[in-house]
């Protein structure tokens, strides 16, 4: 039996130049409704200043300890065998309790399916044996993505050999599949994870993810 | 939607069924087929996935990409990995190409108008009806006025070889292309000096400066891609521009450089390295004709005088010049692309040269080069001859050396509008549009009211042929069959592309080379269109057997390898048969022989200088109501500097009005400090007259209504920064 795979990308900003290919990639890859996205790029400004300006680009990080997983009150939403974390659209119910759960802002309401939606590194393309679109499409090569599982895969080799850095919430550590590298300037911008109205989160996933200082 | 959810539903559950996927099965070339789930299959039911190659359209750099088709529905467009000039990318527009193709604008019938020119009034018509009556135009006017009374205006385009074809075959020397309105000073001078047009090999470069190029945001494939490889390499990147482009928040070095003087930063830098030897002699020796006069003439050039002018530090200027002549031969001045911007464009990209020849970077590993290159042959034409016609184009002799073959926007319209030499009456433009690209809006209008009719090929209604007498649809690039077209790609590459139909044609669009056949034939021109695509490319293809087989396999035919050292002990196409740093010719012209430096003009008291730009999401005019690129920006504003805005009591967002000697347009303002104080900017493609065009109709401003219209004096082509402005709250 072959290995269970986990899925990875691992993103060098300094590379990026905020040409929004990935983001125009994935909408149409995904058939992403106007005004939604699931990928986007940050920007560092270095407004007029000597500072070399930073675009970060980021997607949902398929995380290891999913808050839009323990905040979902019908397990909708789950994270499989091969590290994705999905949402099952028989189930969602729409309630929304994810989209703010999610650290990175990640997700969104579909105003057409009236479901939760978000990132799934193109499982569709993974399935025929093509990358992400968001990858592929990219002209300086941003992102690589691949098997962690996989110690030839260059993400597994990429993980031991160049220091690379996660962006992990305050309070919480949803312990991210994406990783940047060490340098990348925005690592700041998860917010703690947030539940609308009173569903609360179950108290075990508070327990059992790494609590971050 | 319904569907939507099934088809989500039934992929998770096929998820969850190991691995058994994807049989993937070779058919007919060029395109390979795969399977994927459908709606609500569980295993069996699998729809086909076809892959098709093709070659981008929405710019100009034709990129390799393959078409994902799902029952003759073109899902998404990838990168093709063979194609090297692309290097396995699409940008934001490449991947946008499905709503050029899926466009509820599209023009999908011929349309004739009703009303007053610009009023937007149509009327539908068969083609039949279109083409007799756009054929009988064409005779009318050729009778009436001679042949050269019809004026041919053609794009970057596949196809556009057809048109300049017909264009010959009617009879009409007056055949413009876009390049006025673009590059033609930079190809002027570089040519003038090299005696062909190099090519930058970025790749292997090792110090890039970049004076006003933005290469991270205006994508050259595969410059933008090399850029940022050498960048990895350690390569240093200089940039000179007055905004703060993406180019220059990414490089080493940015210099807000005042607009109009980047000629005395590069004068200085031949002076640093003339006078502290920093040259190879050898190569000098060799190679170029004229140092010793260049030697003289730079003298005066230092760069304690360039600083006054450039606002760059002496100390930079002499540091930097130290630098590059240490890294050469791997060190360029990167050449650009858009010189359409002084009175002396061709002498300032002179200057570009000559110093790039003191680095002696030619044919050189991360220096200026000349790849070897593809020519696929083409249908030879024996173009009649008209008696009555005038002797030479309409705009002959309005700049000192304009190219014959690519004319000039500028002075045609101001002969057209003149009436002189001869009156020009008949207007056709493809795949162009030049009411939102050619400077001086209100000028082209005015041209256009003195014609007796015009007619435009498009796939939207775009500004140009909002204005027209007659509109014909044609097919997106998805949706035809072009020749093959060889490009130039860098130091690794170059090669050849082509296009079949990735689907159908729809409405009732039609490609242009299908339009001047049905046209020929109306004007008993036929004979000189008498073969089909097919006959067209097995013509092209005739010497060059292994392009086909390349193409039909990869989608591109590359030619790899080295592409430097080719030239060893070969003379140079130039009078002196070296690297003209003096030109002999220039100098029998009346033309300075070498770039003499002239101050632009000072920016009088409450006005700006405005200057033309672009980001990584909009071709010119050509994407702004893309519905997808239409989401990354919506409108587009007028940078002004903090300074500048709070001495006008401009706050960010605000409308404003903007107003040059050529017009008067209001936009929102954005206070940016990506800007120097005294230039202004604005993205082209917005403020457009057609209400076809429904995304971006009322939004923004356009830059072609307040440029005024200026041209270099050498090539011809439009001078687009030597606009000053007023704003002003409203």
């Amino acid at each position: 039996m072959t290995q269970r795979k986990k899925y990875a990308i691992i993103i060098n900003a300094a590379k990026c130049i905020d040409c929004k290919a990935c983001m125009i990639a994935c909408k149409v890859e995904n058939n992403v409704p106007e005004g939604f996205w699931r990928n986007w790029i940050n920007v560092l400004g270095g407004e007029n200043g000597s500072v070399r300006t930073e675009f970060q680009p980021s997607q949902c990080m398929q995380c290891d300890d999913p808050s839009c997983v323990a905040a979902c009150p019908v397990q909708a939403t789950y994270k499989q065998d091969n590290g994705l974390v999905v949402i099952d659209p028989e189930k969602c119910i729409g309630c929304g309790n994810c989209v703010t759960a999610c650290p990175y802002k990640a997700r969104y309401r579909d105003p057409v399916k009236k479901i939760a939606d978000k990132c799934d590194f193109c499982e569709d393309r993974l399935q025929r044996g093509k990358e992400p679109a968001c990858v592929v499409t990219c002209p300086t090569k941003t992102r690589v993505f691949g098997d962690m599982n996989d110690p030839a895969d260059p993400v597994a080799q990429m993980v031991k050999k160049e220091k690379l850095v996660q962006i992990v919430a305050p309070h919480i550590n949803t312990r991210p599949n994406i990783y940047y590298f060490e340098g990348t300037k925005l690592l700041d911008w998860a917010v703690t994870p947030m539940l609308p109205g009173n569903v609360s989160m179950p108290r075990e996933f508070w327990k059992t993810v790494s609590t971050v200082k | 939607m319904a569907a939507t959810k099934t088809q989500m539903i039934s992929r998770r559950k096929f998820l969850k069924l190991s691995g058994a996927l994807a049989a993937s099965t070779a058919v007919a070339n060029p395109c390979r087929v795969l399977y994927a789930l459908t709606k609500d299959s569980g295993v069996k039911n699998l729809n086909e996935i076809r892959e098709v190659f093709s070659a981008c359209d929405m710019c100009f750099n034709k990129c390799g990409l393959i078409a994902q088709v799902e029952n003759d529905i073109v899902k998404k467009l990838d990168p093709n990995p063979k194609s090297l000039k692309s290097r396995g990318m699409l940008c934001a527009r490449g991947n946008a190409g499905v709503k050029q193709l899926y466009d509820p604008d599209r023009l999908k019938y011929p349309l004739l108008r009703k009303g007053a020119r610009g009023e937007g009034k149509w009327q539908r018509l068969s083609w039949d009806q279109a083409l007799d009556h756009a054929a009988e135009q064409l005779d009318k006017i050729g009778k009436q006025y001679t042949r050269c009374g019809f004026l041919f205006m053609a794009g970057t385009d596949m196809q556009s070889t057809f048109v300049h074809q017909f264009a010959e075959a009617y009879g009409s020397y007056n055949i413009i292309s876009h390049e006025s309105n673009c590059l033609l000073s930079r190809n002027r001078a570089f040519l003038d000096t090299y005696g062909v047009m190099p090519t930058p090999d970025v790749l292997n470069c090792k110090y890039v400066i970049m004076p006003g190029a933005n290469r991270f945001e205006a994508i050259v494939t595969p410059d933008t891609m090399d850029l940022m490889t050498a960048m990895e390499n350690k390569s240093k990147l200089v940039v000179l521009d007055p905004r703060f482009t993406k180019t220059a928040a990414l490089a080493d070095e940015w210099y807000p450089i005042k607009p109009g003087t980047d000629m005395a930063f590069f004068l200085a830098v031949a002076q640093v390295i003339i006078s502290e030897e920093l040259y190879d002699k050898t190569f000098i020796q060799e190679k170029t004709s004229g140092f010793e006069e260049l030697r003289e003439h730079v003298k005066q050039y230092t760069p304690q005088w360039a600083e006054q002018e450039t606002d760059i530090p002496a100390k930079d200027i002499k540091r930097i010049a130290r630098e590059l002549a240490k890294a050469a031969p791997s060190a360029m001045v990167y050449p650009g692309r858009r010189s359409s911007d002084y009175e002396d464009s061709t002498q300032i990209r002179r200057s570009y040269a000559i110093v790039n020849a003191l680095l002696g970077n030619w044919d050189q590993k991360g220096g200026l080069l000349v790849p070897k290159k593809v020519k696929p042959g083409s249908m030879h034409l024996e173009a009649p001859f008209y008696e009555d016609n005038p002797d030479d184009r309409v705009d002959a002799g309005m700049a000192q050396m304009m190219f014959g073959e690519e004319g000039s926007f500028k002075h045609t319209r101001d002969a057209i509008l003149k009436g002189e030499p001869y009156p020009v009456k008949g207007w056709m433009t493809y795949k162009t549009n030049p009411m939102q690209t050619g400077a001086n809006r209100n000028k082209t209008i005015e041209m256009i009211n003195t014609l007796d009719f015009m007619m435009t090929v498009d796939i939207t209604m775009s500004d140009t042929a909002w204005m027209a007498d007659l509109v014909l649809p044609a097919p997106s690039y998805l949706e035809r069959q072009d020749p093959l077209s060889a490009f130039l790609a860098s130091s690794t590459c170059s090669g050849v592309i082509t296009r079949d139909a990735v689907v159908p044609a729809m409405f009732e669009s039609k490609p242009v080379f299908w339009i001047v056949k049905e046209l020929a034939k109306r004007l008993d021109l036929g004979e000189f269109f008498d073969y089909t695509m097919d006959d067209f490319r097995k013509e092209q293809l005739k010497k060059i057997p292994e392009v086909a087989k390349a193409i039909k396999e990869d989608g591109v035919y590359n030619i790899t390898g080295p592409s430097y050292g080719l030239y060893k002990g070969k003379p140079f196409k130039t009078t002196s048969k070296k690297i003209e740093l003096y030109s002999t010719r220039y100098k029998s012209k009346g033309i300075d022989p070498m770039p003499v430096y002239k101050s632009p003009k000072s920016i009088p008291e409450n006005h700006f200088r405005i200057v033309v730009g672009r980001n990584a999401y909009i071709t010119q005019s050509a994407s702004t109501n893309n519905n997808l690129l239409w989401e990354l920006q919506k409108e587009n504003h007028l940078w002004v500097h903090p300074e500048s805005a709070a001495a006008l009591g401009i706050k960010d967002g605000e409308t404003i009005n903007v107003k040059s000697s050529a017009g008067k347009v209001t936009i929102k303002a954005r206070v940016t400090k990506e800007t120097r104080p005294d230039t202004v900017y604005m993205d082209t493609g917005f403020g457009v007259m057609s209400n076809w065009l429904t995304n971006i109709a009322g939004k923004g401003a356009c830059i072609a209504e307040i440029l005024e219209d200026r041209a270099d004096i050498i090539s011809g082509n439009m001078a687009m920064h030597e606009t000053f402005v007023t704003i002003s709250k409203i």
